[in-house]
């Protein structure tokens, strides 16, 4: 049946379980070419270079009745008394969700950066940008 | 094994120079000797971008197979693609005879992937 996906079919999942409170998500794929041009060519001709992928998602700060803080567990991985470490990684999973079928896009990201405040009169947000290293675990979407 | 039959990605060509001795004289008057009739030192430098790792190999296999900067070879026309003046022009004095000045470096871009450097001096 046909579908248009909208913000109502997005999750976020960290480690494999839904983050509760997620404003949006968004993912940058990126390819670079290397240019193989030789002497001759009227036209550039190019192969396929390193591919990177990096992103963002916008949380709300919210405490459930078990005192369950996804916001504050991504912000963890960066705003920390200690250094990053190479193994502050997190497994995030974007995905878009038809009924029980599920397109999953998943990756192992570093936080790069987090911006989180408080105003009158506004619920406070959590935004994080993510920077993905490595192949994509799994891709489904 | 021949020279690898590659189109290389830029040529840079010296044509060198006459074997010429300069004898200058405390009046500033400048005397020139010329010692032959053909050009030396003509130097061809090539580079090879992103190519294959395989092709990249090709390279060290034929300096090794020349004994680096001692053997002399011919290179395929491929090698001036893209030059539309006389072939004549780019080859050594003696003809299409080149040596490897030094050895060709190879650098690693991506796997599967490298960029190779390769400098040839023309041979009377």
């Amino acid at each position: 049946m046909a579908k248009i996906y909208t913000g109502r079919d997005g999750s976020l999942l960290l480690d494999g379980t839904t983050l509760v409170k997620v404003a949006s998500w968004s993912l940058q794929g990126e390819m670079e070419t290397l240019e193989s041009t030789t002497l001759g060519d009227d036209q550039k001709t190019f192969v396929p270079g390193l591919q990177s992928f990096s992103g963002s998602a916008s949380l709300l700060y919210y405490s459930d009745d078990a005192n369950r803080n996804d916001a504050s567990t991504l912000l963890r991985k960066i705003v920390k008394t200690s250094g990053v470490s190479a193994s502050d990684t997190a497994e995030l999973t974007l995905r878009l969700s038809d009924g029980n079928v599920n397109k999953d896009m998943k990756f192992t990201v570093y936080i790069t950066s987090v911006s989180i405040g408080a105003s009158v009169g506004e619920i406070s947000k959590a935004d994080i940008n993510f920077q993905v290293t490595g192949a994509p675990t799994s891709v489904t979407i | 094994m021949a020279f690898p039959s590659l189109v290389p990605t830029s040529r840079s060509f010296d044509a060198g120079e006459y074997p010429i001795k300069n004898f200058k004289s405390q009046s500033g008057v400048e005397i020139r000797v010329l010692y032959g009739s053909q050009r030396t030192g003509m130097k061809l430098e090539l580079s090879y971008e992103n190519i294959t790792d395989g092709q990249a190999q090709a390279f060290i296999d034929h300096y090794d197979e020349v004994n680096g900067s001692y053997g002399t070879f011919a290179i395929p026309s491929i090698t001036k693609n893209g030059w539309t003046g006389a072939s004549s022009t780019l080859d050594a004095s003696g003809g299409n005879a080149w040596r490897y000045e030094g050895a060709p470096q190879i650098t690693s871009v991506k796997p599967g992937r490298s960029t190779v450097q390769v400098q040839l001096v023309g041979v009377l």
